[in-house]
């Protein structure tokens, strides 16, 4: 008795942050039941993802034991926990629009961010579930949280996709505890025992395991919900989607194929089958995107794009892989938030579709090139921070061609940079319309004092990327993955 | 003095930060602040060629660290700050400026939104001269991308009527030149061992360290010792074909020319001179810098269909140029026409060949900038550019029809003037190759000196249609009236025909500054190419 409490109590300071967390949406509940509409929340909120953001750093190099059998803290869930935070963070300064049951949302929020935090410290087929649950649900209600018609559609359609993904990842998961005898990939046993049994039925248990991680980072084939989803939820809650889940389910989706991998004696090339799924990714995205009128739809469609090139650092097998996958990680979030910053102001003015930015170019000058740069880092031109991104991660890809021979690494390669071209034809639409075309904005309150601000800090981050990335990678290099 | 080439690249990138404080309502300003950056340019180049030694080697030599990331077990990733001029880049970024001054003076008057235009003139200006210095393949690439935005703009917001379309299909097409580009220059990094580094592996952007085969880290794909195969060429053929490629959507070459035609139509006057003038040259420019020196003994293998592709770009642009119904179009086409001449000369492989597609692209930046700048003169005047709506100019317009005998004859190879010596040097090369080092068939050069001829006809048809015969204008034309050359276009097409014409009669200057280039490019390319092909 005394032992497992003394378990418990060594376990508890490896969890402090997701203890804030959980706290915190309980509290924020609560205040929400004795106070509608307080806006007290929102700081709240803010105040609690900018100190769990400052605790994940202040040790971000720290390996923990094995946390009750389940979680394990180290540094590329910490990393990426800096960056769920951060995006976290953002989305509640730019939620300024949502007014009805305010604390519900922002501890809808924190329960995602609970969620992506836990997925990324575990390795445990139950605990997977777990936090995959808690993302979904939270997300289920966030993206209805329009209250209309089209919001109702979305949630449900995000709802009856993510139960099937989630069943069908369940069922790949009894089927592996089945060969292995162990709930735990991360565990010797569980490796040892699939290296005995390489049969067809193992593989299909990871194929249908995929589906569910697939569909989390809203990659190809298991994308199709995320265009409605998208479209309907508020651009806040849109910004937040398109990059804590796709983020905390990638970290434990590399986990996942490091240990079906079996140190390179699997019968199976794995990395055709995930390559393959990439080029897919990153063309649908990017060939969708073209045809879109909706701005958020169009982002849609990028970020599944994005998807397929984040998935790249995963799949070359390679450490500097995962350094590089945390590297474009980072700048796709800023890039990413930079973007979703200024949609969301302007749709709060009525602007949701690209042919609305026409002549936005003269009256908000400031905030159209701060989205251009955004927009130009996602495509991953210089001098930006996805330009140095997409040079590390197909730099990676070479090498691994080099290294592995495998054919399919060089049509990576250069489908993923050539679908660039194709990817810039649709960011450079905004702009497009905003300098070239002639039109004038619905609305005309040019101050946007507060979005230039967050959005100079963002852009400012994106340059010094480009200029001087050896001030992020200094950090991740000291970033030691073991499975 | 040592920093002067970071000088010229940053004199202009100030200036454009410089316009974004200035308010939008003082217009006026604005083209001020651009032309003083680029008198200072102007001033700072002068002070670079009094102290320029002619000889090989390069010379300003600036290199700082930029880049230096520790890659794990790859070893350290190493990207520098790297400038320097050789008898190459020297005159390219001369004209650069001098090109950039006259484009300047080109949008003095009349443009809308002054402080977005001469911003974005500016950066394109910066990015320009970087382009021609920069000696570090990753700063290149920057400096080379970093042209797309700007011009993507100038042509999108101050062209003619489709210039969405056309701003749309230049940016498409430069940047699939440039992700081809991009897949290389990965490739070479990871290949290519910094001697200098002290231990461990250091992969550098270094130029200089990727023409040295002996850098190459061992059993790379691109080690030329380890000749790996992909499909039907080894790995060091892709890659030199994807440079090439690459840099030729910019130079253009015939098939991949047609994004050409169309920018310059929709592009305004001081914007087509830029894009003729200058950007074209960095497509040449990046085959003579990157593409043959690096991979030599592919570029050995190859120049036949180099020099086929130049035949088919020559002959092709100068006979679209001849149906060409507007006078704009047909000029575009004269650059096709005249850009091949530029490959020709590189896929000769002799000292005169390469010397006379340096000077060819000297001169044809010159030559277009002056031929457009007479197109724009036309234009400003009647909002009409088709060649049959003129007839009878030349009573009308004497001063104009001086300096548009001087463009034409210039640009048909007349002796007297600077084209001709460019294509006299690259013709003397390409006749040579065969018998010097057997690259290119003399056939090929008979079949090119036929686009001399066309080249003639296209120009002397359209002098004879437009200038000669009565004085009559039709079309949007002909309600105009057409006064002769104001101070300011005289200001501008006057230098312009002095250069040529100095070029034309004294060309001993510019070409002891290209001849040491010209010599030790085309050893390189012969000594390390037929050591490195197995079958030459």
């Amino acid at each position: 008795m005394q032992e497992s409490v003394d378990t418990i109590l060594q376990g508890i300071k490896w969890i402090i942050p997701e203890i804030i967390l959980a706290t915190a949406f309980l509290v924020i509940l609560v205040i929400g039941l004795i106070k509608r509409g307080n806006s007290l929340v929102k700081g709240l909120t803010i105040i609690v993802f900018a100190g769990v953001f400052i605790l994940v750093a202040s040790d971000l190099y720290t390996t923990s034991p094995i946390v009750f059998g389940m979680l394990r803290v180290e540094s590329v869930s910490s990393f990426i926990k800096l960056l769920l935070n951060f995006s976290a963070l953002f989305t509640c300064l730019i939620s300024t629009r949502v007014k009805e049951h305010l604390s519900e949302y922002f501890a809808f929020l924190i329960a995602i961010v609970l969620g992506a935090h836990l997925l990324t410290m575990t390795s445990n087929f139950l605990m997977i579930f777990i936090s995959i649950e808690i993302i979904s649900i939270s997300s289920y209600v966030l993206a209805g949280y329009a209250f209309d018609k089209k919001g109702a559609e979305g949630s449900l359609k995000y709802f009856l996709f993510g139960s099937v993904s989630a069943a069908v990842m369940l069922y790949g998961f009894t089927f592996l505890y089945g060969l292995t005898g162990t709930i735990d990939f991360a565990n010797q046993t569980f490796t040892s025992a699939l290296l005995d049994s390489q049969n067809a039925l193992a593989y299909l248990s990871i194929f249908f395991v995929f589906a569910g991680f697939l569909f989390k980072i809203s990659s190809s084939p298991m994308h199709f919900w995320a265009p409605d989803v998208y479209n309907a939820a508020p651009a806040p809650v849109v910004a937040f989607f398109s990059t804590v889940p796709k983020l905390a389910g990638l970290v434990v989706f590399v986990k996942f194929l490091l240990a079906i991998n079996l140190f390179g004696q699997t019968s199976l090339n794995w990395q055709l089958y995930l390559a393959a799924i990439a080029i897919a990714t990153i063309t649908v995205g990017n060939f969708a995107a073209l045809k879109q009128n909706s701005v958020k739809r169009m982002m849609a469609y990028s970020s599944i794009a994005q998807a397929g090139f984040l998935m790249i650092g995963l799949i070359v097998f390679l450490p500097q892989g995962i350094h590089f996958f945390l590297f474009y990680a980072t700048a796709f979030v800023i890039g990413n938030l930079l973007v979703f910053l200024y949609i969301n102001s302007f749709e709060n003015g009525g602007t949701t579709t690209i042919a609305e930015y026409a002549g936005f170019g003269r009256t908000f000058a400031i905030p159209i090139v701060f989205l251009l740069i955004g927009l130009v880092s996602l495509t991953g031109l210089p001098p930006t921070a996805g330009f140095t991104a997409k040079l590390f991660l197909f730099s990676s890809v070479w090498t691994a061609f080099e290294q592995q021979g495998h054919t399919i690494l060089m049509v990576l390669l250069i489908v993923g940079l050539l679908n660039t071209v194709v990817s810039l034809f649709y960011y450079l639409r905004i702009p497009y319309y905003a300098f070239l075309k002639d039109g004038k904005p619905a609305f005309s309150h040019n101050i946007l004092h507060f979005e230039n601000f967050l959005g100079a800090f963002l852009v400012v981050m994106l340059l010094i990327l480009f200029f001087q990335p050896g001030l992020l990678m200094s950090w991740i290099n000291k970033i030691n993955f073991v499975l | 003095m040592q920093n002067i080439l970071s000088f010229l690249i940053l004199i202009p990138l100030l200036g454009s930060l410089a316009a974004l404080l200035i308010r939008p309502t003082q217009t006026s300003l604005f083209r001020w602040l651009a032309l003083i950056a680029v008198t200072l340019q102007l001033i700072l180049f002068i002070v670079l060629v009094s102290n320029y030694e002619a000889g090989g080697g390069f010379q300003f030599v600036e290199q700082r660290s930029w880049i230096s990331l520790d890659l794990g077990s790859w070893g350290t990733l190493k990207a520098d700050y790297f400038l320097g001029v050789d008898g190459m880049s020297l005159p390219l970024i001369g004209l650069a400026i001098f090109v950039m001054l006259i484009a300047c003076i080109s949008s003095w008057n009349g443009v809308t939104n002054p402080k977005g235009y001469f911003s974005l003139y500016l950066l394109l200006n910066a990015a320009v001269v970087g382009s021609f210095a920069a000696l570090d393949f990753l700063l290149f690439y920057v400096f080379f991308e970093f042209m797309l935005l700007p011009m993507f703009f100038l042509i999108g917001i101050w062209g003619g009527s489709r210039r969405e379309y056309a701003s749309i299909k230049f940016f498409l097409y430069t940047l699939l030149g440039s992700i081809l580009i991009l897949i290389v220059m990965i490739g070479l990094y990871l290949s290519v061992n910094d001697p200098s580094g002290s231990g461990g592996l250091v992969h550098t952007f270094n130029m200089l360290h990727m023409s040295d085969p002996s850098n190459y880290i061992s059993n790379t794909i691109l080690d030329p010792n380890n000749i790996v195969t992909l499909g039907p060429f080894s790995a060091r053929s892709w890659a030199f074909l994807f440079l090439f490629f690459g840099f030729a959507i910019k130079l253009p070459m015939v098939p991949l020319h047609t994004w050409l035609p169309d920018a310059h139509v929709e592009a305004s006057t001081p914007v087509s001179v830029i894009l003729a003038a200058l950007l074209l040259k960095i497509g040449a420019y990046g085959m003579l810098r990157i593409a043959y020196p690096i991979f030599p003994e592919a570029a050995l293998d190859f120049s036949v269909m180099v020099a086929v592709f130049a035949v088919i770009s020559i002959l092709y642009g100068a006979l679209t140029a001849m149906a060409s119904k507007d006078l704009k179009r047909m000029i575009a086409y004269s650059s096709v026409s005249h850009m091949g001449f530029v490959l020709l000369g590189l896929a000769s492989g002799t000292t005169e060949g390469v010397t006379g597609a340096v000077y060819q692209m000297v001169s044809h930046g010159i030559l277009s900038a002056m031929l457009f700048i007479i197109a724009g003169v036309l234009y400003d005047r009647t909002g009409d550019r088709l060649i049959r709506n003129y007839s009878g100019l030349a009573g009308k317009m004497p001063y104009f029809f001086a300096m548009v005998l001087i463009a034409f004859f210039a640009s048909m190879g007349m002796p007297a003037f600077s084209g001709f010596i460019g294509e006299l040097m690259i013709f003397l090369g390409a006749f040579k190759s065969n018998a010097h080092n057997g690259l290119i068939h003399e056939s090929l050069a008979i079949i090119a000196t036929l686009g001399l001829i066309f080249g003639a006809a296209y120009f002397l048809w359209a002098i004879q249609r437009m200038f000669f015969g009565t004085y009559d204008v039709k079309g949007n034309a002909r309600n105009s009236i057409l006064p002769d050359l104001n101070n300011r276009e005289i200001l501008m097409l006057f230098p312009l025909a002095v250069v040529t014409f100095i070029f034309g009669v004294y060309p001993q200057p510019l070409l002891d500054l290209i001849n040491p280039f010209a010599t030790d490019f085309v050893n390189h390319l012969l000594y390390q190419g037929r050591i490195l092909s197995p079958h030459l």
